[in-house]
């Protein structure tokens, strides 16, 4: 889960790593200007980087100023965002920038330690520049970091005295945030010495995995909750996020709705769809185990949406039932009683009871499931997928 | 012979006591999987499925000092607690079928099985199995025959798809591998295809990876000094840039981790790649053929 530079920066001054200081002000708190000294720097908060090249970082001289410019601000579009708040800070004299991260490195499975003497400007950017000035450390997540290690690693910035202390003080910080808070990411970009030999994060960019946010309570108790990025969220993939279905709109043309198991053949469906000569509407995961309304409202999502013209689903069970999934089935078509056609596969654990129950609601209701075919595991799925993409193309 | 897990493994379940683990530890005891105990901490004494539960593994191997393989059922937060446990008992080999484990613990896990020789497969796995000789996990059986091909993939249903593809086509397994769909695994693609290099009973290995990490790429160099062909079946083409397709771990990262990239350095490694599924069967035959006239 990203996090907003400002609740990065809180994040950062619990752990004793100093940021300036400062308020965030929103369409109804402009009286939290009153605690601010000028001239200050005013900073939207949004997740898109470039907001300084974008317009989207301004200085004010004194309240008037600041006021005008946050109104500005606020409720300004940046790319899909939209602008709620702003970060109101002091504007430092700044003398030199760094650059100090903490990541997962996905190849050796380690935290790594990115640091740079050049900062302001992104990692890319800087190691263009000169690979030699990053400084990379890996870390060994069952071995806690002592002080001397963080000081050596500081030692490399070449800096003195107080300096040398400060900035020792913020990797230990650092490392132990990142590893504390269970963080994919902290980078603090730049990290700034000003002229009065002070030491501050200018900016804060943390990522927290969103997988161990149940044994952080502290972050609920700063307001930090988890977020449904909507910005770039289609409506329907909206609407699928809070009936808590992963989803994705493929193609808004596409006329086949894919109801897939889980989120490995669903990716896959789509290639063979297209493979085929198809066109698929949407990715769509299921998850392992689906609950029988779950199953219910990703039929749904399909069914409403007018481009859709046929189901091509697939449930090969494992953990996810044969059985559960075609009660779900069942009771969704007596319930909705859909027009459109669909062609699917159920294959696996629990088959033959699967199985049954389809026969059992095809007798009861001939008419409704007149349309609904169900091939068996002696069919290969793409035999399935492309009648799937026939059924679509007979219907004009 | 086959990998991981023949007809002599005598496994563990931990969690055994919560629904799934228990409905698939039935299945697993009907494929003829020799379940020697479970592990659910303060149910010790109890049965499932006939098997005895323990409140430790210690304990467990104290009764049942020849079994090696555990599998976690566990739910995601108690996941590393549980995977440790089994290290330090002196499990060989840990099947985690627990899917969003925290990264920062599977980071911790790695470290600590690498450091005792132990291997972790998954999590989110859908688990290990040899058709005919042992199945732990979660695997329908029906897609699984024995035979001499070796499968190793990162989702659970292209797993059984590409099962199901072979059978059809008159060939079988060896041993088929999940490795798990979270970001962070226990073991990747070339672990597996290291054993299926020196395993006698089988002859190709395909693998199936997706668009998301980087694990695919990594797997390349080692194909190109394999003496097994390799056929790889990557999904992702038509995936959407940038958007979350349900794995955490499937999301596109700048250019690595595209369907293209993976493709690409598979290749240029001699993997030979497949499109679709259906095709899986015949590249495998032709593989095997011109391997051994090679």
């Amino acid at each position: 889960m990203r996090l907003y530079e400002y609740e990065g920066k809180m994040i950062l001054r619990r752990n004793k790593i100093p940021v300036p200081d400062g308020v965030v002000i929103d369409k109804n708190s402009f009286f939290e200007l009153e605690k601010v000294v000028y001239p200050v720097v005013i900073k939207a908060q949004v997740f898109l980087g470039g907001r300084g090249k974008a317009g989207f970082v301004q200085f004010a001289e004194n309240r008037e100023e600041a006021v005008k410019k946050i109104k500005g601000l606020i409720g300004k579009e940046y790319g899909p965002y939209i602008i709620e708040k702003v970060l109101v800070e002091k504007k430092l004299d700044i003398e030199k920038e760094f650059y100090i991260a903490c990541l997962i490195d996905r190849i050796e499975h380690k935290p790594l330690l990115m640091l740079s003497r050049h900062g302001g400007m992104d990692i890319e950017e800087i190691a263009r520049k000169s690979s030699d000035s990053i400084i990379k450390h890996y870390f060994n997540v069952c071995e806690k970091l002592f002080e001397y290690q963080a000081k050596m690693i500081s030692a490399e910035l070449k800096l003195e005295g107080e300096l040398f202390l400060l900035f020792s003080n913020i990797i230990y910080n650092l490392y132990n945030l990142f590893i504390n808070l269970d963080c994919k990411l902290v980078e603090i970009n730049p990290l700034v010495i000003t002229k009065d030999k002070r030491v501050y994060a200018l900016d804060a960019k943390v990522d927290i995995d969103e997988d161990a946010m149940f044994r952080h309570p502290e972050l609920k108790e700063m307001g930090i909750v988890a977020r449904n990025e909507i910005g770039e969220l289609t409506e329907r993939e909206k609407k699928a996020k809070e009936a808590g279905i992963p989803y994705a709109d493929v193609d808004p043309d596409g006329d086949i709705g894919v109801f897939p198991g889980g989120a490995g053949f669903g990716i896959a469906a789509l290639d063979l769809i297209t493979h085929y000569g198809g066109r698929p509407a949407n990715f769509m995961d299921s998850g392992g185990a689906p609950t029988q309304e779950k199953l219910k409202a990703m039929l749904g999502l399909l069914m409403d949406n007018p481009k859709v013209k046929v189901i091509f689903g697939a449930r090969f069970g494992g953990i996810s039932r044969c059985d559960d999934w075609a009660k779900a089935v069942v009771q969704y078509v007596i319930e909705n009683k859909p027009k459109k056609p669909m062609v699917m596969r159920m294959a696996g654990n629990m088959e033959e009871e699967g199985r049954k129950i389809f026969e059992q609601a095809k007798r009861e209701y001939p008419e409704l499931f007149k349309n609904i075919k169900v091939y068996a595991y002696d069919t290969p799925i793409e035999d399935v997928i492309k009648e799937a993409i026939r059924v679509a193309k007979e219907i004009e | 012979m086959a990998i991981l897990i023949d007809q002599n493994t005598k496994v563990v379940i931990q969690g055994i006591t919560g629904a799934n683990a228990a409905l698939h530890t039935k299945f697993m005891l009907e494929y003829g999987t020799k379940i020697v105990g479970g592990v659910t901490p303060g149910k010790g004494g109890m049965k499932v499925e006939g098997v005895p539960v323990y409140d430790t593994v210690e304990q467990c191997l104290r009764e049942h000092p020849d079994a090696t393989v555990s599998s976690v059922w566990v739910p995601a937060r108690f996941a590393k607690e549980a995977i440790l446990e089994a290290i330090d008992a002196g499990i060989k080999i840990i099947v985690v079928i627990t899917e969003r484990i925290p990264i920062h613990d599977m980071l911790y896990v790695r470290a600590k099985a690498k450091e005792k020789g132990v291997m972790v497969i998954g999590g989110n796995t859908p688990g290990v199995i040899s058709p005919g000789k042992c199945l732990v996990g979660m695997l329908p059986k029906i897609a699984f025959q024995p035979g001499r091909i070796g499968t190793v993939a990162r989702s659970g249903a292209v797993t059984y798809y590409i099962a199901n593809s072979l059978n059809l086509a008159g060939l079988g397994e060896s041993t088929s591998v999940g490795l798990g769909g979270d970001p962070i695994l226990g073991s990747n693609f070339e672990d597996i295809l290291r054993l299926f290099d020196e395993d006698p009973d089988t002859d190709a290995v395909v693998m199936a990876g997706e668009i998301g990490g980087v694990y695919e790429e990594l797997a390349a160099p080692f194909i190109k000094k394999m003496k097994k062909p390799v056929i790889a079946y990557i999904t992702g083409k038509s995936a959407p840039q940038g958007k979350r397709l349900g794995h955490a771990g499937a999301i596109i990262e700048g250019n690595m981790g595209t369907a293209q990239s993976k493709i690409e350095s598979l290749r240029n490694n001699g993997a030979i790649i497949a499109e679709t599924l259906s095709e899986i069967p015949e590249l495998v035959k032709k593989a095997i053929r011109s391997n051994k006239k090679g």
